[in-house]
């Protein structure tokens, strides 16, 4: 066992964090503001191949392991969480089931441009009447000749509005009267497909969230991702990966938010003393500190076992569950920490707590990864 | 097709470091290590100019193995290849040394026709390397540039020059020192990143230098260290009550003490 990060790693760290620092610090707060997705940033993220994070060289991508992996998210969602979020969003389930599940023609097909941010992923399943329920999605798709007709709506769909290239789940019915799930490979141009309204969101303001709409789309077969029934085994594998994504994107937010809380407290004199010099906020930090690296530890351990290719859904589900939960109890306590400068909006603290809180909603909720946790233990998986 | 060397070195990131009051050395646990920040710069001339008008760079650093780190950053961020000095018997060498030591490298080299250097290093600010080692090259250095072109072996460049510019042209093989106005460094591709750790880096070490007599870094630099002591501005405030006549009393018995009004009486 080794606990130290190789070189490899803490080049990926620094490298990232400069550019997040002076790229996306300044956009941020107004990327928040205005709740709007930058084309700035996009520009700028595709310089150092953010969009292709883990994906071959041979495709444009720049092939990190899964570790590095949740570095760059890490260091991306300290200073943006929304950009964290486009981007984790982007590589872990739009172009990383592509590479998983695709065939070759698909993946020189999309891979390339997804890889340079050309054109941006997405990845649709859940439906007004199917949250949690992923099994209850009622898009449907019905054979016809020689292709498919898909109608239904999905909604809360990351990245809807700047997304080229969806990945959608629907369930379909074939001439012979077999059904069952699909996930299919769509481009925002074909006909019938729309695009809803820009969601106004509690947090991550500067990503985009949109419905989207199918209308009677002909969808020829090769847009078909992995076999025909193979729909829900590669959605609820996406989420497995998307979750690590979204733990290093809770532990940016925590890690900003633990940050801000130490340097703040060192400098504000109350009582002739710093506030860290008392038991009430200095506990508070040593608590963020363990929480924060506990939930570093799960997440890394998650991203190793990906990469050696075993069944990580307990782990993955372990560490989305526990470094959601502790970067919204951070950045609240956070906000507590910095009093009443901290739930002004001149500062970032409460930015945190926004764009934490639906870390525990989203990639599967908190209570559905206690369920996957318990049923993977009681399955005999301890 | 430019042969272009740029001389880098590894530095300890100057943001938060801790000096060893007992000993006045600096702590290097848990110190990050960084390529020196000018040191970027030159790695984004060697770049530019290698898109301009082709060529390929090779990074050189002396240290120890660790220093390999920084030749791979320059590796990720699109230099070619990495050069790492590295001897024991290199250790503790000053500037004089060093450049003695990049001398009989470059000999060795004999092909090149640009090398380029910072200003100076963030941990130790010399700045000498550069000078030293176009007097040992006997080869011109070129400095504080703002724009230039190459065509075929004449470098033309403009310069500055206190508050004027100066055109300058020069025949390669040259050193250019870069200063950190001069260009705005790109961030390092993560695509990069796998590339650079893939990469395999050359080593030179004692027994590679022709004429290795000269060279020790412990016993041979001319230059000591005796003493590093950390540099603490000290602020006096002084409330300076009475009468105005009191109060200009104050003031030039002030001024006398730190030798101001000696100066003042001179000019009268």
């Amino acid at each position: 066992m080794d606990f130290e990060f190789s070189e490899k790693h803490k080049l990926v760290r620094r490298s990232v964090r400069a550019f997040a620092e002076d790229i996306l610090g300044p956009l941020a707060p107004i990327m928040d503001r205005d709740a709007q997705f930058s084309w700035e940033a996009a520009k700028e993220l595709s310089k150092i191949n953010a969009w292709g994070l883990q994906l071959p060289e041979k495709y444009g991508g720049a092939e990190l392991d899964s570790i590095s992996y949740a570095i760059v998210i890490e260091e991306i969602s300290k200073i943006c969480a929304a950009t964290g979020l486009t981007i984790s969003v982007h590589n872990s389930v739009s172009a990383y089931p592509i590479l998983k599940f695709g065939s070759e023609e698909q993946k020189e097909k999309y891979l390339p441009n997804l890889a340079s941010g050309k054109k941006i992923g997405a990845f649709a399943w859940t439906e007004p009447n199917a949250g949690s329920d992923a099994g209850a999605i009622e898009s449907l798709a019905i054979e016809e000749g020689d292709h498919f007709i898909l109608n239904g709506s999905k909604i809360f769909v990351t990245n809807g509005g700047i997304a080229s290239t969806f990945l959608i789940g629907a369930k379909y019915k074939t001439k012979d009267g077999k059904n069952g799930y699909v996930v299919f490979i769509l481009d925002k141009n074909m006909k019938g497909f729309e695009v809803g309204e820009h969601e106004d969101k509690m947090g991550l303001r500067g990503s985009s969230t949109t419905s989207l709409y199918f209308h009677d789309i002909n969808v020829p077969k090769d847009s078909i991702l992995g076999k025909l029934n193979d729909g829900f085994k590669i959605g609820m594998h996406a989420l497995d990966v998307g979750r690590i994504g979204i733990a290093a994107q809770a532990l940016g937010i925590a890690q900003a938010a633990y940050e801000h809380s130490i340097n703040y407290s060192k400098g504000r004199i109350q009582f002739n003393k710093p506030i860290s010099q008392f038991q009430g906020v200095s506990f508070k930090l040593a608590e963020m500190s363990t929480k924060i690296d506990a939930a570093r530890f799960l997440l890394y351990r998650t991203a190793f076992l990906k990469d050696k290719g075993v069944n990580f859904s307990k782990e993955t589900a372990m560490s989305k569950y526990y470094a959601s939960f502790i970067a919204r109890d951070i950045a609240q306590e956070a906000i507590q920490i910095h009093g009443g400068y901290g739930y002004m909006k001149d500062l970032p603290i409460e930015r945190y707590y926004r764009d934490a809180k639906v870390c525990e909603i989203y990639e599967g909720s908190n209570e559905i990864m206690k369920f996957i946790i318990s049923r993977e233990i009681l399955k005999g998986n301890l | 097709m430019l042969n272009i060397y740029v001389l880098i070195k590894q530095v300890p990131k100057s943001d938060n470091l801790q000096i060893n009051r007992k000993t006045g050395a600096l702590i290097r646990r848990n110190v990050e290590n960084i390529i020196n920040p000018d040191d970027i710069h030159g790695i984004e001339l060697a770049l530019t100019l290698k898109q301009k008008y082709t060529g390929t760079i090779t990074a050189i650093t002396m240290g120890p193995l660790q220093a390999e780190t920084a030749l791979r950053e320059a590796i990720a961020m699109g230099v070619d290849n990495g050069l790492l000095i590295t001897d024991p018997m290199f250790a503790y060498s000053d500037t004089l040394q060093t450049t003695l030591i990049l001398k009989e490298v470059f000999e060795k080299i004999k092909d090149y026709d640009v090398i380029i250097t910072g200003t100076e290093t963030s941990d130790s600010s010399t700045g000498q390397v550069p000078y030293q080692l176009s007097e040992a090259l006997e080869i011109p250095l070129i400095t504080d540039i703002f724009s230039y072109e190459i065509e075929k072996d004449l470098f033309k460049c403009q310069r500055n020059f206190g508050h004027e510019s100066q055109f300058i042209e020069v025949k390669l093989p040259i050193i250019i020192r870069i200063s950190k106005h001069f260009n705005k460094t790109r961030h390092v591709p993560l695509s990069g990143i796998k590339r650079a750790f893939e990469k395999e880096l050359e080593h030179i070490d004692f027994n590679y230098l022709n004429c290795p007599s000269k060279i020790d870094g412990c016993n041979k630099s001319p230059t000591q260290v005796i003493k590093t002591e950390k540099l603490i501005h000290k602020r006096k405030n002084e409330f300076i009550n009475g009468s105005i006549k009191e109060k200009i009393q104050r003031i030039l018995h002030i001024m006398k003490d730190h030798g101001v009004e000696k100066r003042w009486m001179n000019k009268k």
